[in-house]
Parts: C-alpha cells; structure tokens; sequence
C-alpha cells in the first residue's frame, strides 16, 4: 500500500514540476493556461488516488473521494473562464511560424 | 435501469400525445421533479457525512427535502424535453470517470515532450458535436478541458472553439475525431 502511495505522490511531484516549468517556458496566455492548469489538474488527481489507496475504504477516502469529484468539476470551468475571456478580448493565439528555409518556393 | 425509466415516463408520454388536461401532467411532472432533487441532495448528504445512523438519515432526508422543495425549479427545467438528461445509466457514469483519468494520464506524459523541448504547434479548430442534452455537451466540454494539451474556449449550443497545443490538423472533422475521440460515445450512451 505504501510503496503504491508512494509511487502516486512521485507521480504528482512530477506532473507539478514540469507544469511549472511549461508555465515559464511557453508562449502565450492558452498555451501557458494548458502547462499550469492541466500538469496541476494531474498532480492533484493523483494526490488523491495515492491518499484513497494509503487510507483504504473508509469514511475519509469517500470523503476524499467527494473532494476528487468536485474538484473535476470546478478545475475545467476556472481554466476555461480565463481562456475565455482572453479569447473575447482579442488576444490572439501564438502560432509557430516557419523558418524562411523550410518554406518551398515552389508557389 | 432502462425499465425504471420507461416505467416513470410512459404515463407522461401517453397523456401528452392525448391532451388531456395539462394541470395534472404539470402537478405530476412536479412532484418528480421535487423528488428527484431530494433524492440527489440525499446522495451528496450520505457522501459527505458517511453516516448510516438513523437519526442522521432523517435529518438528512427532512433537510433535503426543505431545499429540494424551495428549489426544485433551478435545478431541473420545467420542459420535459430535458428530462433524459435527468436519469443518466449510473453504471456508465461510473466507468466514464476511469476512461477520462487513463485519458488524462496519458495525455500529460505526451504534454511532457513539448514542454522539454519547448516547441508546439498550437492552433484554435471548431468543431460541432452530436450531442443533444445541455447537460452532456457541458460534460464533453469539461472533459476535453480536463484533458491535457487541449483547452474548452467556447460553447456555443452545439458548436466547440478548442485550442489545440499539439495540433496535426486544421480540418474540423478530423480535429474533431481526434480530440473528442472516445468521450462522445461514451456521454452518448449515458445521457442518450
């Protein structure tokens, strides 16, 4: 059971180290959105199913359990908001674009 | 589950194709109503104090009741177009979560590769989905937004504005393939 917790709570450490890491390296405000908020989402989820497997079935893990169910249901609709609104307000999404060598002058 | 469900709305359906009188199929539309926002409110009061004493139970049933009677009209529509969104198949609704954590799981081991090397290819696609309940496509769009490397900017009636970190086309149907992939079969069966 332990070395199970164990291996989740690695899990999470990880998924929030390279979040953090994607929320300094990437672009723009989505792209930064999806590193911070998904790797996070992740991190935490695993959390949970790492404590629920260390306590086992009783009334703390089913109390966790209403904790993980209301957290998917509130994490998707606070990142979406900020998506949103960004995306009303104009702000453009980064795009990748191409060295002037890879473009075939074909055309 | 699917007899309870014809059993509950046959009488309904009946007594609209004849237009009989409508006051009783609205009296009676609401008395489901009011006992299906209990039953919900019941469910969230046994998770949350995990409690089988008696007392409790009954405390818990008379307060559900308070509120599902005061507020019944918020949380269930008054047409009864929406009401296959009420009875979702719970056997279903409890397999969806485990496809969507393997979903989410894989996909934030791919998102570690962009993130390394520091270069993505996003774009903003537009797709349509299928689905014909409120309730589901909220689901939909909630879950695409769960999963890593894609991100819910809109949700218009039908129509879904998805940003797209690592993104192999521009083409909305294939876009839409790819992204929705499993999870609008999966909400098509549960919510029909």
């Amino acid at each position: 059971m332990i070395f199970i917790f164990y291996i989740f709570l690695f899990l999470s450490i990880f998924f929030a180290f390279f979040g953090n890491i994607g929320m300094l390296r990437f672009p723009d405000v989505y792209t930064r959105l999806q590193a911070s908020s998904k790797c996070a989402t992740t991190s935490l989820l695993s959390l949970f199913i790492g404590l629920m497997i260390l306590k086992g079935f009783s009334s703390i893990s089913v109390r966790i359990l209403v904790i993980a169910i209301f957290f998917l249901l509130t994490s998707p609709v606070a990142s979406h908001a900020i998506g949103r609104s960004a995306y009303e307000g104009g702000i453009l999404p980064w795009r990748r674009v191409r060295k002037k060598e890879d473009i075939s002058e074909d055309k | 589950m699917l007899i309870t469900r014809r059993k509950l709305f046959k009488p309904l359906q009946k007594k609209r194709k004849e237009k009989v009188k409508s006051v009783n199929v609205h009296s009676k539309w609401k008395i489901i109503r009011i006992l299906l926002t209990t039953s919900y409110l019941m469910l969230g009061w046994i998770f949350f104090t995990v409690n089988l004493a008696p007392f409790s139970l009954f405390l818990g049933l008379m307060l559900s009741f308070a509120v599902a009677f005061f507020t019944y009209d918020l949380f269930i529509e008054k047409e009864e177009a929406a009401r296959r969104s009420l009875l979702p198949r719970i056997y279903l609704l409890i397999i969806y979560p485990l496809v969507l954590l393997t979903k989410v799981y894989l996909a934030s081991f791919k998102m570690i590769i962009p993130v390394i090397s520091g270069q993505s290819n996003p774009r903003v696609v537009h797709f349509r989905t299928r689905l014909k309940s409120e309730l589901a496509r909220v689901v939909l769009a909630n879950s695409i937004t769960l999963t890593p490397g894609t991100l819910t900017l809109d949700l218009d009636n039908d129509h879904l504005i998805v940003h797209w970190l690592d993104a192999k086309t521009i083409h909305s149907h294939y876009a839409a393939r790819l992204i929705k992939g499993h999870f609008e079969s999966w909400l098509k069966r549960i919510w029909m």
